[in-house]
Formats: structure tokens, C-alpha cells, sequence
């Protein structure tokens, strides 16, 4: 495709509004020149252009700095449509709905672990289920998955796992309101049965960190964070059932797109009005992912301050392993927004987006509501990840969303081919990164080398505005799938 | 389609966050039978898989096409993998053809219990996509050709 760019300063760009491909909105790009040439020499920006040809989108199209190509729409890509006039798109949350990261604090020290690190990964290894073929220790009777995922976390606390309070430290209080359980397949079912508490393969991971850098001392405070501390941080999703919940809904807006005549650039893309039976159905078969996927994130939570308890004879609560925040970024939602000076409600699709609310804003948890939404960004097993906070420009600029990692430099068969697993976990180790997988091929494809440089990420949602940075964490222990 | 690829299943498709495969039959069900192949050989070694659990898959599906019905087939075979634990090495598609307004297709599927030690275990498929989907007819070289491109 040929677009204009047009430079708005130096951390965003605007694509030109062009009939020629049915543009409603312009894209707008949060990038440094750097990674916008990235986006461009790898067609990403044609999928954000083929986002703003959606019935009812509104604004633009939005890419954050992590954007990479994706199918059908882009990862990293941001677009909310009205909720009288506009679409809701499975293929623009994702196969993994509600993937996300929780992160948790301890009251321990680097120097606490340090000479221990390599049994306590161990014991996390063995005690975590995780990678192909995993089943959970929760073992579900349909009704009781029914009930999980109507009531979310809620489900899980009555149940033993996880504390009261963590639900508050979980969007939406980690139960998201409109899930029916009628409009999700019996084939979802059966697969979201046995995988509560499983981390699955890929990107996912566990790892144990330590604040490596502070930005805001202020923050820091609120956060319950120090230099030299250690958190643990949980990257996972819906797995199974979510997975299959966004195939059985594609394939309806197949036939959607034929009914309402809704003309798409790809085939991914199919989607449906909102305010259709089938929008409808696919929102509430959605929110019931929304709710497996946090409780999938607590529960494994729950595993960890398991281990932690038995590894230091001390009980969760005396260790400080409280909840500093879990958010999705796979996800669609009805939220409240400013579009030309009212107030409306739009539906905002984040796929490989986070959510970035400002102090101050009725949804986040009281500890926050002076330094803004905690947005917790996953970095690569090799360099960094981050906690940047929410602001009233991303408010603005953005549907109040940010970045949700690195992004992707090179794909899965090139990083195979130039990477060995097993010297990648050597090279780590030497670099005081204890590397625990189940498949040294899947170890490679998620190398640090595959990703971009997420500091460079951050750095440009910082500047532009759209989130703060506050905390720097660096990984000691990795667990994959 | 270059000569050396004949005989070929399928190939790899470099993707940048995923992973394809353009896939090759000389007949319709052997087209089928190959994404299948490409498929499970993304997760694991399938020459390590042995044929041990059958399974009979049959998909009906009213006004649907090939690039349809082969999604159903390889979202079946995925649900199948995961419910029942099963990697699958062997595919037999029996038959794939009209009836009424629907496309049948049927098939015996064979492979094993996944074994950690035993299995080269790569990485999961969440799920096969439309992005770039494609079936149509091949070359003088082989009758039908097709391309998916698969979320993991």
C-alpha cells in the first residue's frame, strides 16, 4: 500500500486519511522514527490501515510502539468503535482473550535469594503446571466451571485460592460484568475444564525479578517498592477456552458480515454491530474468558506464595506476597470516553494493548487513585520488564491505552534457525538469569534477540505521554512453558 | 511450483509473531491430510508419534467452503489434541464431499498419549486462523494447494 505519513512530533505519526483504501479515521502511530521505519518495512502499517476501513470506528486507528505484524489486525493496535453505530471484532482481542500479567511483591531482598535461586526455580518448575499438553490441579465439574466463569476471581477466593483483598488489585475486581455462560460452546467447555491454574507455552511465562531502577520515588512508595526488592511476575491467558471461544466467534461473524454487509480487508477481521444478538452473544461468551483468564493468573499466584511458603518456612502474608496489580492485554470493552467534547460509550478493542487509566479515575483500586493505573509491561527473559503508570493524556490520545511489551523483531523460524536453546540458556546464566523450559526449540523463539529492545518501547510511550515510567524490574529466574 | 517441491506435504511460511504453512494434495482429502501433517509437525517431531489412539472425526457444515471446512478440521483436531491429551502423526481423510447444502467431511485419525521424554514437544498451537487463508488449484506438479496461518 501507499500512504502518507504525516510527522506530528517526534513520538507520533499520523496516517493520512485516504479514501482510495475506505479509511474512515486516520492511524495514528506512537514511534520514534526507528520503529516506525521497523513497522513499515514489515507491512504493519497496512493492517492498521485496514482497522480504520471498520464500520463506526472512531478517532483512528491506533499502533503503540510495540506494534508488529499480526493477522487481521495489527499487535499493538487500539481501536474503539460506537456502540450504536459501530463493530466488535474476536479477531481484534485475539485467540488468547484476557492475556495478561499479574505481578506480586515480597517483602524479600535480592540478597535473600540470591544463593537459593536455583532451588527455588526448581521447586516453581515442579510445582507449576505449565507448558504442552499441561493439565491444572483444579480439577472442575461443568457446573462449577460455569460458576467460575460467571463470578471470576470471586470464584476462586470462595474456593481457597488467593486472598480477599487480591481481587481489588485485578481489573474489574477481577470479575467483568456481562459474562453468560450460554453463549459459550460446549467444545470451550470441555477445553477450559482442566486448565485453571496451567501457564501454557509461547510467550508465557513466570519469572522472579527485582526492582532494578526507580523513576518515581513517589510511585515506588504507593507500589510498596523498593530498590533490591523481589516481585514475581505472571504472564498467562484463557488458554484453551479462550482460544476456542474466538474460533467459534469468527466463524459466526463470517456469516455476520454477509448479513449486516460489512465490506473487509481480511478475512480476520470479521466482525459484527455491537449491538447485534451475535455482538452480544460474542461479548458475554468474551467476558466469560475475561474472568477464566484472571482467575487462571490467581490461581497460579496461588502456587507461587505456595512454593514461596514452603521454601522459607514463613507464611504468605509474613513474606508480603500481596498483589501489586494483574491487567489484561488482550481484551474488548464497553467503556465511558470523550469523542468530540461528550461524554459516550465505546467499545475498545486492545490486542497487544494495556490499559492506562490517570489518578484520580473511579476504576482503579484507592491505593492507586493518586499515581494512576499500574500498567504492567513484560519484557523479553534477557533485559528488562516494566511498571509504567496510567495518564490523563492516554485519556486523550488513546482510549487510555499504552504498550503491552517488546514486540517482535524476528520471527519464530528465523530465531530457531539463529538460535540454539540450550547455549541461550548458558549465555543467560552467565548474566546471573537462571532459565527454566520445557522445550529448549520453544526457549529460542522467545530469545531476547527476537524482541525489540523494550526500554526503547517505554521510552517512547513516556514521551509520548500516553504512560509514566516508574519502575524497572530485571528478571533472576524464568520460567516457560 | 518449484520441481525439488514435489512429493513435498507442506512447507513452513515465515511469519513474523507466527507460524504458516502452505500445504500440497494431489487429491482434495490428501490436501486436507497434509495441513494436518504441517500441522502437529509444527508442535512436535511426529516421526517420534506412533499411531496408537484412533479417533473418527466426522464435520457437516451447511453453506461453508473448502477454506472453511478446513479450519473446522484443524480447530477438530486441536480440540481433540487437547481434550484427550493426544499428539496426531497419522491422517486418513475418507472422504469430502456434498450433501444437501452441507460439506461433509470424514476422517480416522490415529497418533499417541503425549509423552514428554518420548515426544519432542515444540510449542502449542492456540489456533488456526484466517489471515492469509487460501485453497485453490495447484500446477501440473500437484492438483490443489493450500495456505493457513496458525496462532501460537
Amino acid at each position: 500500500m501507499d500512504y502518507k505519513i504525516k510527522k506530528i512530533n517526534d513520538y507520533k505519526w499520523e496516517i493520512e486519511k485516504d479514501e482510495k483504501y475506505d479509511m474512515r479515521v486516520p492511524g495514528i502511530i506512537f514511534a520514534d522514527r526507528q520503529l516506525l521505519d521497523h513497522a513499515a518495512n514489515e507491512k504493519t502499517i497496512d493492517q492498521v490501515i485496514n482497522v480504520a476501513t471498520l464500520p463506526g470506528i472512531l478517532k483512528a486507528s491506533y499502533a503503540m510502539p510495540d506494534i508488529h505484524f499480526g493477522y487481521g489486525f495489527p499487535i499493538g493496535g487500539v481501536a474503539a468503535f460506537d456502540e450504536d453505530s459501530g463493530v466488535i471484532s474476536p479477531g481484534g482481542v485475539g485467540f488468547d482473550i484476557s492475556c495478561g500479567v499479574r505481578t506480586l511483591r515480597t517483602n524479600l531482598n535480592i540478597g535473600d535469594i540470591k544463593d537459593r535461586l536455583e532451588d527455588i526455580m526448581s521447586t516453581l518448575s515442579f510445582n507449576i503446571p505449565k507448558g504442552v499438553g499441561s493439565k491444572g490441579k483444579i480439577r472442575l465439574s461443568k457446573n462449577q466451571l460455569m460458576q467460575l466463569l460467571k463470578e471470576g476471581v470471586d470464584w476462586a477466593i470462595r474456593n481457597g485460592y488467593g486472598w480477599e483483598e487480591d481481587k481489588y488489585f485485578v481489573e474489574e475486581n477481577g470479575c467483568m460484568a456481562g459474562a453468560n455462560t450460554d453463549f459459550v460452546s460446549s467444545l470451550a467447555m470441555d477445553r477450559g475444564m482442566d486448565q485453571v491454574g496451567t501457564l501454557g507455552s509461547g510467550n508465557h511465562f513466570l519469572e522472579i525479578q527485582v526492582v532494578d531502577e526507580i523513576y518515581d520515588t513517589g510511585a515506588a512508595e504507593s507500589l510498596g517498592l523498593e530498590k533490591d526488592q523481589i516481585t514475581i511476575m505472571i504472564h498467562s491467558g484463557s488458554r484453551g477456552l479462550g482460544h476456542q471461544i474466538c474460533s467459534d466467534y469468527i466463524r459466526v461473524m463470517q456469516q455476520s458480515v454477509i448479513k449486516y454487509g460489512i465490506k473487509l480487508a481480511d478475512r480476520q477481521l470479521a466482525c459484527t454491530p455491537v449491538s447485534s444478538p451475535e455482538g452480544r452473544r460474542y461479548y458475554g461468551a468474551m467476558a466469560c474468558a475475561i474472568n477464566y483468564a484472571m482467575v487462571n493468573r490467581h490461581c497460579l499466584a496461588h502456587w507461587v506464595r505456595t512454593v514461596f511458603e514452603r521454601f522459607f518456612g514463613k507464611s504468605s502474608d509474613k513474606l508480603g506476597l500481596g498483589t501489586i496489580y494483574d491487567v489484561s492485554h488482550n481484551i474488548a470493552k464497553i467503556e465511558e470516553h470523550n469523542v468530540d467534547g461528550k461524554l459516550k460509550k465505546v467499545c475498545v478493542h486492545r490486542k497487544g494493548a494495556t490499559r492506562s487509566y490517570p489518578p484520580g479515575n473511579k476504576d482503579i483500586p484507592d491505593r492507586y487513585k493518586s499515581i494512576g493505573q499500574p500498567v504492567i509491561i513484560p519484557g523479553d527473559m534477557g533485559r528488562y520488564s516494566f511498571i509504567l503508570l496510567g495518564t490523563e493524556k492516554a485519556m486523550s490520545e488513546s482510549f487510555g491505552s499504552t504498550c503491552h511489551g517488546a514486540g517482535r523483531l524476528m520471527s519464530r523460524t528465523k530465531a530457531k534457525k539463529n538460535i540454539q536453546g540450550s547455549e541461550l540458556k548458558k549465555e543467560l546464566f552467565n548474566k546471573g538469569i537462571i532459565v527454566m523450559a520445557g522445550s529448549m526449540a520453544g526457549l529460542a523463539e522467545e530469545a531476547p534477540q527476537a524482541y525489540k529492545d523494550v526500554s526503547k518501547v517505554v521510552d517512547v510511550t513516556h514521551y509520548a505521554g500516553i504512560s509514566k515510567k516508574a519502575i524497572r524490574l530485571r528478571p533472576l529466574g524464568v520460567l516457560k512453558g | 511450483m518449484n520441481l525439488k517441491r514435489i512429493g513435498k506435504k507442506y512447507r513452513y511460511i515465515d511469519h513474523l509473531s507466527d507460524i504458516g504453512i502452505e500445504f500440497y494434495g494431489n487429491k482434495l482429502e490428501e490436501l486436507f491430510e497434509n495441513a494436518g501433517v504441517g500441522m502437529f509437525s509444527i508442535m512436535c517431531d511426529l516421526e517420534l508419534v506412533e499411531p496408537q489412539e484412533k479417533r473418527n472425526i466426522k464435520i457437516s457444515q451447511k453453506d461453508t467452503c473448502y477454506e472453511d471446512l478446513l479450519v473446522l478440521w484443524l480447530e477438530r483436531l486441536l480440540y481433540l489434541y487437547e481434550v484427550d491429551d493426544v499428539l496426531f502423526s497419522e491422517f486418513k481423510v475418507c472422504g469430502i464431499h456434498k450433501k444437501g447444502w452441507n460439506l461433509v467431511l470424514t476422517a480416522e485419525i490415529s497418533g499417541e498419549k503425549i509423552d514428554l521424554n518420548k515426544h519432542k514437544i515444540k510449542i502449542a498451537i492456540k489456533a488456526p486462523t484466517y489471515h492469509m487463508l487460501e485453497i485453490k488449484r495447484g500446477d501440473r506438479y500437484c492438483n490443489w494447494k493450500g495456505r493457513i496461518i496458525f496462532d501460537v
